[in-house]
């Protein structure tokens, strides 16, 4: 597919590049890639970036159409040669076809095919003054300095470029990023891996004056060509912290506003030089929890006594009792005491008190082991009263006179109706919960109510519990 | 594709220690309101299913909620979402069931196994427990059983409990979960979450241990050991994103619909409290880059499991650095090895040790050295043809 985008790019650095890199377009292709820190940074930015690139071509071509450089270097689509070459001629300069490569599937053009193939290329150009010799964008090993001069690079930067280009390196970053200076990279580094800005050259390091002086006189030039504004915006990148790493053949510059990336030629162990560091780990207040317990501990945290409880298992009994009271969350809300009739380990109760953790909680279990468990599992200040239900119950009544406003029963548990009686006259309201044995046995809490002869709530019943009706349970 | 729709983006209600998108909230990029009309236009543009995520998408507003639920359902017939479970209420039950909604949870256990996933406190932490088992048990029994997400860490897979959690599992078939997804702690951001990664080699047992209980429960399946099949296979169609060839500049798999309605990537690869926007040109120097690096430099070469795992999720890169591996790869290799043996056993194809193994790599490296990801199934489709 075709973008609208730019329809031609400056190679960074200029020339002398390494023979066979592997982006050759690398500017371009680093360019696909922005990836902005957010959508403030992309609205103020992402507009700025093709006035920049039209600015950068701009003075480009009149460094070169002013003899301060002999040519230049550019990239166009197949499409857009005539409309370079025309531009070109315009100033009086020649453009000159010097290698081609291969471009990203994503931007071909829809009438591009591969019986067509020239279509599926970018073109790199030289443009200069006619006579043009397209060998020096290619010169040999031995003529790379005095190119990369004639290109516009101070001495000191084509110097440490051509060795560069000599060890087999293709990349400026990783140039860059060895040569032991610790300064951080300028920031207008960001802008040359697109193509764009004040840095054409590859510079020796990043504090080199001759780079900052070449800078200036990119800069001056602008405002000399009407770019004003834009030079104003390279005035204010320049103050960006820039991060930027190689690692394993990928480049990455990171600024404030994006990153961008791109494959490089080379490789280079992780985190050199001022590569990105991660950022150190955030601190966060220490979660104050608790040492993992061993496997035994487990399970008696998740519930023990699940079979006298009438579950399969102790998983089914947590996930059971957890939904009784999800689905009794309202009452709850409204209640200010709450008695678990048959409370076993008390796992219901230290839900029920997870959620609402002021409530009065009570419980009633006639196994004194379980009883005991259960003081555990909710604290001392929660009575758990033994003994019989009924006798329970009574001590119920003294301990809370004005009554209990929410009563959780297993009607099957509880056994007689006379249990079930003094249970309603102690509670305002009585939950019946379902568990596995009576739900294997009734299927459902309805039918669950009608088989003992308790008569619901109107309205939906829960799926695991329900509110019994008023009259309910009361002695006939 | 899957599309993530966030309107609240990374916000959340609980603080899970090891999660991933803790870094973004501690920087503060979290956003305080959304667009719905500008989500609802790109989720027009886009005319892809989708799934509703987070943060946590049920502190969303649930007229706001339902909208995208409608949309989906009158697009789609459905929607996904993802959610930490804690915040479903009665209401949202008929919701789910009106929009055919797939609800996916996240939990990793019972009670006190569920601890790294934390809530302020430990009664808090144990309350939004039990209310995610209860959603569970509910939807169960409403028909409508969700897909259980669980992340192995020392809390819930350590040796001396993973009998528990394989016990819990098992309770879960029951009730009537039948997918689980397992995913492995992703080692960063927090210094809370410090000391809750298994080792690789506690990993590997706990998945291995977890393989055998999908054999014994044929009711649950676990996706990841399914796509690791089939990623041995060749077949690449129905496998996850951690399987594929990630580009964390572009995300293909996961594109996030963010709260004014723009493309976001996978939050995974979010290091440093940023969350990036979608390049404009998806790239493949990922796996380009590992192809070629030793793996004694955080590379893939030599691996004869490369294309069917292509350096794993690079939000679990080494260092949590994008360009290299997966710090799982330990756990993965095993896995496949596992896998790769019983493949052969059974007379079935493992392209980790097919003849045409060269060929598939050399055509899959030249496919993304142009930008082109082509899926593995129809490379080896070719191979064969040939």
């Amino acid at each position: 597919m075709n973008s609208a985008g730019p329809t031609c790019w400056l190679t960074w650095p200029r020339p002398p590049l390494a023979a066979t890199p592997r982006e050759p377009d690398a500017a371009k292709a680093t360019a696909q890639r922005i990836s902005f820190s957010g959508p403030q940074a992309r609205a103020l930015w992402q507009p700025r970036l093709e006035p920049l690139r039209h600015a950068a071509l701009a003075i480009e071509l009149e460094m070169v159409r002013r003899k301060r450089i002999p040519a230049t270097v550019l990239w166009t689509s197949y499409d857009d040669i005539g409309a370079l070459t025309e531009r070109a001629r315009s100033i009086g300069l020649d453009a000159k076809p010097i290698k081609a490569s291969l471009g990203y599937a994503a931007d071909w053009s829809l009438e591009a095919s591969i019986d067509d193939p020239k279509r599926l290329l970018d073109y790199a150009f030289l443009i200069g003054a006619a006579p043009l010799d397209t060998s020096i964008a290619e010169p040999a090993a031995d003529g790379f300095e005095q190119t990369a001069i004639r290109f516009g690079y101070p001495a000191c930067c084509a110097k440490s470029w051509a060795d560069h280009l000599r060890r087999g390196g293709s990349d400026p970053l990783a140039g860059l990023l060895t040569c032991g200076d610790k300064t951080p990279v300028h920031a207008h580094v960001a802008l040359a891996v697109l193509g764009l800005g004040p840095v054409r050259h590859a510079p020796c390091s990043s504090s080199c004056p001759a780079t900052r002086e070449r800078s200036h006189e990119f800069i001056d030039l602008g405002r000399e060509l009407g770019f004003a504004e834009e030079m104003n915006w390279l005035d204010e990148i320049a103050d960006w912290a820039v991060d930027a790493s190689l690692v394993n053949g990928i480049a990455e510059v990171t600024t404030a506003a994006y990153r961008c990336t791109w494959l490089s030629d080379e490789g280079m162990p992780p985190r050199h030089g001022a590569a990105a560091t991660r950022p150190a780990k955030r601190e966060r207040a220490a979660a104050a929890i608790a040492k993992p317990a061993d496997s035994a501990d487990i399970l008696t945290e998740i519930g023990i006594g699940f079979e006298a409880a009438g579950f399969d298992n102790p998983f089914a009994m947590r996930s059971r009792f957890s939904t009784v009271v999800w689905e009794q969350t309202a009452a709850l809300r409204r209640a200010a005491s709450v008695v678990h009739v048959g409370c076993g380990e008390g796992l219901l109760l230290e839900l029920v008190s997870q959620t609402k953790p002021r409530l009065k909680l009570y419980g009633i279990e006639q196994d004194a082991a379980a009883a005991e468990a259960a003081r555990r599992r909710v604290g001392a200040s929660r009575p758990i009263l033994g003994g019989s239900s009924i006798e329970a119950l009574a001590a119920l009544s003294r301990l809370a006179p004005e009554g209990i406003d929410l009563a959780f029963v297993d009607p099957e548990r509880l056994g007689d109706r006379e249990a079930l009686a003094a249970v309603c006259a102690i509670a305002k309201s009585v939950i019946v919960i379902g568990t596995d044995r009576s739900l294997y046995r009734h299927n459902d809490i309805d039918t669950l109510a009608a088989t003992m002869g308790l008569a619901l709530l109107p309205g939906r019943a829960g799926r695991v519990s329900a509110a019994l009706s008023a009259t309910s349970g009361r002695p006939h | 594709m899957t599309v993530e729709v966030r309107p609240l983006g990374d916000k959340c209600n609980i603080k899970c220690r090891y999660c991933y998108q803790e870094g973004i909230r501690t920087a503060g990029n979290v956003p305080t309101r959304y667009d719905l009309d500008a989500i609802v236009a790109t989720l027009d543009k886009l005319a892809e299913p989708f799934s509703l995520f987070g943060g946590e998408i049920m502190l969303t507003r649930r007229p706001d909620l339902e909208r995208l639920m409608r949309l989906g359902f009158d697009r789609h017939g459905g929607v996904g979402m993802q959610t930490n479970g804690t915040l479903i209420e009665e209401r949202d039950i008929e919701l789910f069931r009106k929009y055919h909604v797939r609800v996916g949870i996240s939990i990793d256990g019972p009670g006190p196994l569920n601890d790294a996933r934390w809530a302020g406190s430990l009664p808090a932490t144990r309350r939004a427990t039990a209310r995610i088992e209860a959603a569970i048990e509910t939807l169960c029994r409403e028909g409508m059983p969700p897909n259980v997400i669980v992340t192995l860490n020392r809390m819930n897979a350590a040796p001396d409990r993973l009998n528990v959690l394989c016990a819990w599992i098992g309770f879960l078939g029951g009730l009537g979960v039948r997918k689980l997804r397992l995913h492995l702690l992703e080692q960063d951001e927090t210094e809370a979450g410090e000391g809750l990664a298994l080792t690789a080699q506690e990993n590997l047992a706990a998945l291995r241990r977890l393989r055998r209980l999908e054999q014994e429960l044929p009711s649950v399946q676990f996706d990841i050991f399914a796509e690791m099949a089939a990623m041995l296979g060749g077949d690449d169609a129905q496998t996850s994103c951690v399987f594929h060839a990630c580009d964390p500049y572009a995300t293909r798999a996961v594109v996030g619909v963010e709260s004014d309605g723009r493309l976001g990537n996978c939050g995974r690869t979010n290091k440093d409290g940023v969350t990036h926007l979608r390049a404009g040109r998806e790239a493949f120097d990922r796996q380009l880059s590992l192809y070629r690096t030793p793996q004694a430099d955080g590379g893939c070469q030599d691996c004869r499991f490369f294309l069917a795992c292509k350096g794993n999720c690079p939000g679990t890169a080494i260092g949590g650095d994008w360009r290299m591996r997966s710090i799982d790869c330990p756990v993965w290799f095993g896995l496949f090895e596992d896998i790769e043996t019983e493949r052969l056993a059974n007379g079935q194809t493992a392209i980790s040790r097919s003849e045409h193994r060269s060929e598939l790599e050399a055509k899959m490296i030249a496919a993304w050295s142009i930008g082109d990801n082509p899926t593995l199934h129809s490379l080896l489709q070719q191979a064969e043809a040939t």
